[in-house]
């Protein structure tokens, strides 16, 4: 599992290059010759099918420290999203219609909350402290008689600051509202006990664990309260949760990916976190360079910093062959300043400048090495070409 | 849809930015505006442009365009300058319309110098 020869690959937040092993199950669940069988169907093939599918289940269950029939298998974090956040406020809607969520979410989730606006739904917009992290004072003066979900990333995938989700969920929980964990860059990467969590929704994607693209889950807490109305219709597959015939090489793909990355999560941690601290030692003393988000609580596969006096896009290509990110990937080709960033009281100019650097399991200190210097030398070439500040 | 945001001839400049720097006893303008800053250098010979020079901070479009124009006006009548128009080097780059701004300021830039230059001529010419 190593990138192409003429690519630096440190975009680890953005996708994942698929697990050999991952690829070679999945593999055998396309041809005549594979279980291509249509796991609804009750005949033979159909029921070999499924079997993939209740044992890829059950290794994300597994992972997720959670029960089987609490998992809906989605295309991916942002369906997922969309399903615990519209789906709980309209199952939810008669006892009210206020929501809560933080300016630094992703747009999966944001871009959800601002379409329920416009459907008559009142959301309080926290911002976050200057690390990143949710102001828990805030987030409980701001819960109301009304409010019915609050929405809240584990990791966010921009600045890897990690939320205190046991913390925000036992909030929730005290005033019984639910609570939704966007968890795209943590399922797989950071421990998670979600039957001992107050977390009530948790939304995950697989290609962010070198598992497949095009596969997510939903995890649903079997408790009192906690439902979603499904988004789409048309057959009842998965209790009619989310219809629609399962993609099973993907979610055997998934499952096989969550159990690799249950096995190895510590190995998987010491890595990152020596090649991040590596990387960092590496650029550190570059002058004007500061780091986004909290040291204290990151995850440890990414790395964020802004830099004084250089602009981001030309920081971007002069970085070529090196493959990182700018803003979050999703947004990235928009030149707007992040919004997390700014978020957490960076200006224009520092925000535009940030580089989001993420290292994965595939990454090697020969690779972290190559990106320091790089990074130090199109600095040091680019703020050679601009003129002097004006007083 | 390549996703490609720069032609072969931007990353061709931006890689190899040769007319980078400055020049002592030249002419100079500079444009700060629209978040990027241009700085223009030339030394002229009997109303002929000898060398160009630049500073620039702004985005990869912004840095190939100033270079590939001091590149293409080295040897040409100062007067010409004046004659720079943006719209000729982002058609010739394929800089996206919403850069346009910014090239506008190099363009701004660029006359900025012409004026200058001339000036200086007129002083030497009496």
């Amino acid at each position: 599992m190593t990138a192409p020869a003429d690519i630096v690959y440190l975009d680890y937040a953005a996708t994942t290059p698929v697990d050999a092993r991952v690829i070679d199950s999945m593999s055998q669940l396309f041809a005549a010759d594979g279980d291509f069988g249509n796991p609804s169907s009750g005949h033979l093939a159909g029921r070999r099918s499924g079997a993939h599918v209740e044992r890829a289940t059950m290794q994300l269950a597994s992972l997720l420290g959670c029960s089987e029939s609490e998992l809906v298998w989605t295309s991916g974090a942002t369906e997922s999203d969309n399903l615990a956040i519209a789906g709980a406020a309209r199952y939810r809607a008669d006892r009210g219609r206020h929501l809560i969520t933080m300016v630094t979410e992703h747009k999966a989730v944001t871009d959800v909350f601002l379409w329920l606006e416009k459907q008559d739904f009142d959301v309080t917009w926290l911002q976050p402290d200057s690390s990143g992290l949710v102001v828990m004072d805030e987030l409980e003066a701001a819960i109301r008689k009304d409010t019915q979900l609050v929405s809240i990333m584990h990791v966010n995938n921009e600045i890897g600051v990690i939320q205190d989700v046991e913390a925000i969920g036992s909030v929730c929980r005290r005033h019984d509202v639910l609570f939704h964990v966007d968890a795209a860059q943590s399922v797989g990467k950071l421990p998670l006990n979600l039957a001992s969590m107050p977390i009530d929704l948790l939304s995950t994607t697989a290609h962010k664990l070198y598992g497949p693209k095009g596969i997510g889950a939903l995890y649903i807490a079997d408790r009192p309260g906690c439902h979603v109305e499904p988004l789409i219709h048309g057959g009842g597959q998965q209790r009619a949760l989310r219809p629609g015939t399962l993609a099973v090489p993907l979610i055997a793909g998934f499952g096989h990916a969550a159990e690799i990355a249950g096995t190895g999560m510590q190995e998987d941690l010491a890595h990152l976190q020596a090649l991040r601290d590596r990387l960092w030692e590496g650029i550190r003393g570059v002058g004007g360079i500061l780091r986004n988000g909290s040291e204290d609580k990151a995850f440890p596969g990414i790395l964020n910093v802004s830099v004084e006096d250089v602009e981001g896009e030309s920081l971007l290509l002069a970085l070529e062959p090196l493959c990182v990110a700018t803003g979050s990937a999703c947004n990235s080709k928009d030149r707007e300043p992040s919004g997390v960033l700014r978020a957490l009281g960076r200006s224009d100019d520092l925000a535009q400048s940030a580089i989001r650097f993420s290292v994965g399991r595939p990454t090697t200190v020969e690779e972290v090495d190559l990106a320091a210097e790089l990074y130090r030398r199109a600095v040091e070439r680019l703020r050679a070409l601009a003129p002097r500040r004006t007083a | 849809m390549s996703g490609e945001p720069y032609s072969d001839r931007v990353r061709e400049l931006f890689a190899d930015l040769a007319h980078a720097g400055d020049l002592v006893d030249a002419a100079h303008a500079r444009v700060d505006d629209q978040g990027v800053r241009i700085s223009l250098a030339a030394n002229c010979d009997d109303g002929v442009l000898e060398d160009l020079r630049f500073h620039a901070w702004g985005c990869p479009h912004l840095l190939a365009a100033t270079e590939s124009f001091c590149g293409d006006y080295e040897g040409r009548p100062c007067s010409d300058l004046l004659e720079f128009r943006a719209a000729e080097v982002m058609a010739t780059l394929s800089v996206p319309a919403e850069k346009l701004g910014r090239i506008l300021v190099l363009e701004d830039a660029v006359h900025s110098l012409g004026q200058s230059v001339l000036r200086d001529l007129k002083g030497k010419n009496g």
